[in-house]
């Protein structure tokens, strides 16, 4: 137990110091010594025997200590608006990457307008709360709903055609939806809808400063709180829907539809339900990005951003749970880290996936066998124990 | 009802359009025909072959070649040989390797080597974020034919296209390797064990695909007089929508799709109000209900599916 | 009144008739082999049971017709199929395959999955139990290896888990659709074990099974149905279709004469 928590916290010291290191020198240094410390992790069975041992049987302690730690970071980074802003982000990252995870990692229902789902969250907030004048929480909550039913209505129509189609379908839709952003007047067109005032929790604005524990921090630690509470939330569902009959039925119409429907699962509602519960996430995701930055504008919601968000779950591990939180927390600070490779980001996001897919098709933590939870080691229901018990089959 | 000359023109103008379109779309189809999978980095394909026609152009200029059917000519030549090579690594890298793959792997690859492509053209063309203008190689002038105005430069264009279709069509049902093709899309096995080199058809089908985008890319370079990175983004979605409405698989339901497509588009921005703001909305929408109503296409999709 | 039976059953691609016409049944508890060369429709008869594709007849499953319903209803009904070319979800472990075929008979939906854990789980802890029990009837290891990818085990292995994933269905009727192919003699042999332990321990279970192998036909089935150019050519006991003349000859004689008789 001690050497989970020595392993997170060795590993949290480094990547704040990575994060807060000014000279150049520093920051390759540590960035270095985190790659090559994963990288021999990785590399040496026994090392990583030990560790993956460790942390999966005191698994509890190691969420613990992980929780604590994220708690904590925006102590460290407080001297930092911007990294505890680009941390935030990380976790919007996240929520977005567990939505589109359930669609494309758990059901195979592929979604190339994640950008614009989020944008519906976004200007859905935008929209209640600037020109009708909604309560920020209520439109807040509408937000990811109304991504949810545009999702549904899009979708139904299309549910029996082949997957490709509806890889058009959700291409056609991003631009569609962008195009009409851009263009409508009651959207703000080009302009975007600002001055989306911000959330208050007990009389606490999410705009001012918080002290805890008599430490001031940044007012974006509000929200950085904020978007964990959000992101665990919404991994800790994706889990549970992952470790369910839920997740074994959408697994399985994503391998073999045939075999699903012979399995009498009904294709289309499965397919319809995955959808669903990704776009709600990412919606929720973009209605948080519209409150914490305060306006929306077509830009933050085109093609390119759906295309990122594929990378964060592609990079993790399609249907992993873990890998998706791990993909967001390396793809949205790296490329702020390195800004001399911002110009780059998006060749080499497009490289990264490319290679991932040819080269480690499962990501960087790849989906685990499904064990529902249960945390029994194979074989607890051996044949030995059944036997005893007699449990009938249809006579 | 705006009266029928205006009708006419703007028809006229959406052929245009449709005959770059259908140039496009007949590379998704033929790559959908023979592999079963949609080659999304398409689009920027068609971006690369503009500017590798357009690189070439500076080159003849360079080199001194005055005569502008000879230097017209060699840039389509030159860009059909290069773009065509570029697409056929573009399947030897995203697509052979994924052919086992399920098609959500496939699909993902393609989509993310355009996006590779498209970067790196804006990031290593010399100064690659602004459009560039594409030189006019073609005669100038224009006629009038009842109120109807047709520029000489707009039939060169669609002559080209049209002896571009015409040579694929040739290719596709009187070659030898057109035979492998047709053998490969119906039945990849069988073909195989009937003596087709598998390995080759499929090379020579992503050269043919993406040697046509390039047709396309030059055509649109000389349409609209300048091109840009980002173009491939639009024409790929709309190459691959007409050949969606077409009926993925078949080369003539693809360029039915594209003047479709086409022609609707033009027909959308001219006569909807603010419409050339909205003609790519309108175009998806009917892109949409052909989805709903008639997945198949026009002509119909090739279907097997084992059991 | 039989379990199962169709009338008239027709199957037609464009031009092509798959299937014609077919009348078969079968009764509760009965075993039926289906026969016939290659693409003379078996599967095909299958698919259009099953719902897969679009047939026209009758097909009447205890009691109510089937036409016009969806797969998945079809196997709500009762009737569960395995695939020729297996059909398993490889990258998804043993037990993952089993447990969906109890799909069906799941109670837990999404609303327990997200917030009534207790009650779910203690479901899956069930369905684990019943899927150890249908595994181990055919090989214990199953059960041990019960978390591994089934991607992992052999062929032979591959096909108990996709008849386990049937028999999770707990259907009436189980359609078996070539279990033999791409077996060796000795997993063959394997095979018609497994399927006589199928037999005992479900007595009620009706079963039609596709078998290219004679061997398995005449180990399993009483009674057999052969097939040629999607038409029923014979039914009778194994020995009787085995000596009929149009059957000896779908099967034997392909030459110029005799193709002529086998279509009249």
């Amino acid at each position: 137990m001690i050497g989970v928590w020595a392993v997170e916290l060795g590993l949290f010291v480094l990547v704040v110091a990575a994060l807060l290191a000014e000279r150049p020198i520093a920051v390759g240094l540590t960035v270095a010594a985190i790659g090559i410390l994963l990288l021999a992790a990785r590399t040496s069975p026994r090392l990583w025997g030990w560790v993956a041992t460790a942390f999966r049987t005191h698994r509890a302690a190691a969420l613990a200590g992980a929780a604590v730690l994220a708690l904590a970071l925006p102590f460290f980074l407080r001297a930092s608006p911007y990294w505890t802003f680009v941390a935030t982000m990380a976790l919007i990252y996240v929520t977005i990457g567990q939505g589109l995870n359930v669609q494309m990692g758990t059901a195979g229902v592929i979604n190339l307008a994640g950008a614009a789902f989020a944008g519906l969250g976004g200007y859905t907030v935008g929209l209640l709360t600037v020109r009708l004048g909604f309560a920020p929480w209520l439109a807040f909550a509408i937000g990811p709903l109304v991504a949810m039913v545009v999702g549904a209505l899009l979708f139904i129509p299309i549910l029996k055609v082949r997957g490709h189609y509806l890889a058009l379908v959700t291409i056609a839709f991003g631009f569609i939806f962008n195009i009409l952003m851009n263009n409508l007047e009651f959207t703000g067109g080009p302009q975007g809808i600002k001055n989306i005032p911000t959330l208050r929790l007990f009389g606490h604005a999410f705009t001012t400063a918080p002290t805890l524990f008599g430490v001031t921090l940044p007012s974006h630690a509000n929200f950085y709180y904020a978007a964990l509470a959000m992101a665990a939330l919404v991994t800790w569902l994706a889990w549970r829907l992952y470790n369910s009959w839920v997740g074994l039925t959408l697994n399985t119409l994503r391998d073999d539809e045939i075999a699903a429907k012979c399995s009498g699962v009904s294709v289309t509602r499965h397919k319809l339900l995955a959808f669903s519960i990704g776009n709600l996430f990412v919606g929720l995701a973009g209605a948080f990005y519209a409150v914490m930055v305060g306006f929306v504008s077509p830009p933050d919601f085109d093609f390119g951003y759906s295309l990122v968000m594929l990378s964060v779950v592609i990079l993790g591990g399609l249907d992993s749970i873990p890998g998706v939180v791990l993909g967001a927390c390396l793809l949205i600070p790296l490329p702020e880290r390195f800004r001399m490779l911002h110009e780059y980001r998006l060749l080499l996001y497009g490289a990264a996936i490319v290679l991932m897919l040819l080269f480690r098709p499962r990501g960087l933590w790849p989906a685990g066998v499904r064990r529902y939870g249960l945390g029994s080691p194979a074989g607890s229901f051996g044949a030995a124990g059944t036997r005893a018990e007699g449990v009938g089959v249809s006579r | 009802m705006p009266p029928l000359e205006v009708i006419l023109q703007q028809a006229f103008n959406g052929l245009m359009l449709g005959v770059m379109y259908a140039l496009i779309a007949v590379g998704f189809t033929l790559f959908f025909g023979v592999l079963d999978v949609i080659h999304f980095s398409h689009g920027d394909i068609f971006t690369l072959g503009a500017f590798a026609g357009l690189s070439l152009t500076f080159l003849w200029a360079a080199v001194g070649i005055g005569n502008p059917a000879v230097a017209l000519l060699l840039t389509f030549l030159g860009a059909l040989v290069l773009t065509g090579l570029i697409g056929v690594a573009a399947e030897r890298a995203c697509v052979k390797p994924l052919a086992k793959a399920p098609p959500l792997m496939t699909l993902l690859a393609t989509l993310s080597l355009g996006l590779v492509i498209r970067e790196a053209i804006l990031i290593f063309y010399p100064r690659g974020a602004d459009p560039k203008p594409f030189p006019a190689m073609l005669p100038q002038g224009l006629f009038e034919i009842g109120g109807v105005v047709i520029r000489y430069e707009n039939l060169a264009i669609l002559a080209i296209a049209g002896v571009a279709m015409v040579l694929v069509d040739l290719i596709i049902n009187r070659t030898r390797v057109g035979a492998s093709m047709r053998a490969v899309a119906q039945d990849a096995e069988a073909a195989q064990m009937m003596g087709v080199n598998l390995n080759r058809t499929v090379d020579f089908t992503f050269f043919l695909g993406s040697a046509l985008a390039a047709v396309a890319g030059i055509l649109n370079g000389l349409y609209y007089s300048e091109i840009h990175f980002i173009m491939g983004i639009m024409g790929g979605i709309i190459g691959f929508s007409a050949a969606a409405i077409g009926g993925l698989g078949n080369v003539y339901g693809a360029i039915l799709g594209g003047l479709l497509f086409g022609v609707l588009q033009t027909l959308a921005a001219a006569f909807i109000p603010r419409g050339s703001e909205f003609r790519d909305v309108v175009a998806f929408a009917v892109v949409m209900v052909f989805m709903v109503f008639k997945p198949t296409g026009i002509l119909g999709e090739k279907t097997i599916e084992r059991v | 009144m039989s379990l199962f039976a169709t009338r008239g059953l027709t199957v037609r691609f464009g031009g092509l008739t798959a299937v014609d016409h077919v009348d078969a049944g079968v009764e509760e508890g009965e075993t039926l082999g289906l026969i016939g060369p290659n693409g003379s429709g078996k599967t095909t008869f299958f698919n259009a049971v099953t719902g897969l594709v679009p047939a026209t007849g009758e097909v009447v499953f205890r009691g109510a017709p089937l036409p016009g319903l969806e797969p998945h209803q079809i196997c709500r009904r009762g009737i569960a199929r395995t695939f020729q070319a297996s059909r398993l979800c490889l990258g998804l472990s043993v037990f993952d395959n089993v447990l969906i075929g109890m799909h069906t008979h799941v109670r837990c939906g999404l609303l327990e999955a997200l917030f009534r854990r207790a009650r779910m789980l203690s479901e899956v802890r069930q369905a684990l139990k019943q899927a150890a029990h249908l595994l181990s009837l055919f090989n214990a290891d199953l059960v041990d290896r019960g978390f591994d990818p089934v991607g992992a085990l052999p062929q032979i292995d591959r096909r108990r888990v996709e008849i386990c994933r049937a028999l999770a269905a707990q259907p009436r009727l189980l359609l078996l659709d070539e279990p033999s192919a791409g077996m060796s003699p000795e997993e063959t042999v394997e095979l018609m074990k497994d399927l006589q332990i199928v037999r005992e321990e479900m007595p009620g279970l009706s079963i039609i099974i596709i078998e290219h192998d004679m061997f398995v036909i005449e180990g399993v089935s009483r009674r057999v149905v052969a097939f040629n150019y999607g038409r029923k050519i014979a039914e009778g006991t194994f020995a009787e279709v085995a000596r009929n003349e149009e059957v000896r000859e779908a099967y034997l004689g392909r030459g110029s004469g005799t193709e002529g008789s086998a279509r009249a």
